[in-house]
């Protein structure tokens, strides 16, 4: 997650009323619900698992050399707790202006630590430090062996990053067609440290997925309680066709910081009649996306790790799959900014380790 | 009507989920849900391929299978991360570990 510039103070926030009275017989009813059963070789095991990587990134003819590990723990408890954590250590190396060797620091930051009650099918609650569900790319696509482009997108740090609070979250059919997913959120704590940065906010996402054709569609909402108390909203899009190995995703998002929207697709080249063994291995990627700069000044956007002016890019890829969690990436792309324009070239490889913490006997 | 009401509207309509939820009869365990003949075994890892195409596709390539144990463990991770249903959860479940 980029830097941000944020009050220093830890507050809390605490619910009154009626409000409070509801979460009280929402946790008597929780702690009713019976529990599944399940026989000892299908017990879940704690895993480590993660990703590792390593990237060069050169924007504008300046080179930065990029390592990072991200390590996710997930230790199951009974039939229906899990707590998961995951952290991020990122390398950024670069020559300084004028010359001389590469040089940078280590960032680390605790991206989530939480605690998850399964309660029913309808209902999980998490405790703790959370991803921030706004849009799709926070939750879903950001691990660096999953995001087809390894370019943040530019919009990525409006209302995302992580909270410190309560979410009630959770997936169920509607009907045979469609699937309704939703997450609502407190994040009851202000954070300016390090490498725990949060907001006071309010939030929610829904979506509605129709697993026929396989397309996704929500909105996100979100309310600062910061001294200022703006709001953010946004709108995100995935489709995977049926008949095509093709995954397309899209995100707007809107606040007081800027708006934009990016729309990027990763094609598969499994059916291609030539060189099959090879073919299919390789994917084929592109982005498109703008930003538009909001009522914040040049310099407080950049500290948010917002582009400084209005901007459009391109960027296209490939990523080849060495393994499976194991692939090999390449880009371009051309930005197009009031600051001036700029190109893009990224090379690397990303790796996604599985380690289990128990025996696990044979499969 | 300000945040505070729609909250406690929202909760209380959780609530009424979860009432519901707790009075379905559960005796099945976690990756065998019900499967009574080789019919419905086969019929059941179809359909446990189908939701895994269309949940785990939408956002990452294909994994290789793990052991049982973990699978029961990467699969409640991503029914909380990628908010699949219930349902999905089981059948992806039992298709992974076959």
């Amino acid at each position: 997650m980029k830097c941000r510039q944020k009050n220093t103070r830890y507050r809390c926030v605490w619910v009154s009323g009626p409000l409070r009275s509801s979460c009280f017989l929402l946790l008597v009813a929780l702690i009713s619900v019976p529990l599944l059963a399940q026989t000892p070789s299908e017990r879940p095991v704690p895993i480590l698992t993660g990703t590792a990587g390593y990237f060069n990134f050169v924007t504008a003819g300046q080179n930065q050399l990029d390592a990072q590990i991200n390590p996710v723990l997930l230790v199951p408890l009974g039939d229906r707790w899990l707590v998961e954590s995951r952290a991020e250590f990122e390398g950024a190396f670069q020559r300084p202006d004028g010359g001389g060797p590469y040089g940078g620091g280590v960032s680390k930051n605790l991206d989530y630590a939480q605690v998850d009650y399964i309660a029913n099918p309808y209902v999980t609650v998490t405790v703790g430090r959370f991803l921030t569900p706004f849009g799709i790319f926070n939750e879903r696509l950001y691990p660096i062996w999953i995001r087809s482009l390894q370019q943040d997108p530019l919009i990525l740090p409006i209302a995302t990053g992580s909270s410190d609070g309560m979410m009630l979250r959770g997936g169920f059919p509607v009907n045979a067609k469609a699937n309704l997913n939703y997450a609502v959120y407190v994040s009851a704590v202000s954070s300016g440290h390090n490498n725990l940065e949060s907001d006071r906010n309010v939030g929610g996402r829904m979506g509605v997925f129709l697993p026929g054709p396989r397309v996704e569609v929500g909105a996100s909402w979100q309310k600062l309680l910061q001294d200022e108390r703006s709001n953010a909203f946004g709108f995100h899009f995935a489709w995977q066709p049926t008949r095509l190995p093709l995954n397309v995703h899209s995100e707007y998002a809107r606040s007081n910081q800027g708006s934009g929207y990016w729309i990027d697709g990763a094609y598969r080249l499994s059916q291609v009649p030539f060189l099959q063994k090879a073919m299919r291995r390789l994917e084929f990627a592109g982005r498109a996306e703008q930003f538009f700069s909001g009522q914040i000044s040049s310099d407080e956007a950049q500290a948010l790790g917002l582009p400084g002016a209005n901007t459009r890019e391109g960027e296209f890829g490939l990523n080849y799959y060495l393994h499976d969690g194991l692939k090999a990436v390449a880009s371009y792309g051309r930005q197009f900014s009031y600051d001036g324009n700029s190109n893009l070239w990224t090379v690397g490889i990303a790796y996604r380790f599985v380690v289990p913490l128990g025996r696990v006997g044979s499969q | 009507m300000n945040f505070k009401y729609l909250a406690t509207i929202w909760l209380l309509a959780l609530i009424s989920a979860i009432a519901m939820a707790s009075v379905q009869p559960r005796s099945r365990t976690a990756t065998e849900p019900a499967v009574r003949s080789s019919t419905e075994a086969d019929a059941m890892r179809l359909e446990g391929e189908k939701r895994f195409r269309a949940n785990c596709g939408r956002c990452h390539a294909t994994p290789q299978k793990f052991p049982p144990r973990m699978m029961a463990t990467i699969v409640r991770h991503m029914r909380v991360r990628a908010t699949i249903t219930d349902e999905d959860m089981r059948l992806v479940l039992y298709y992974m570990t076959q």
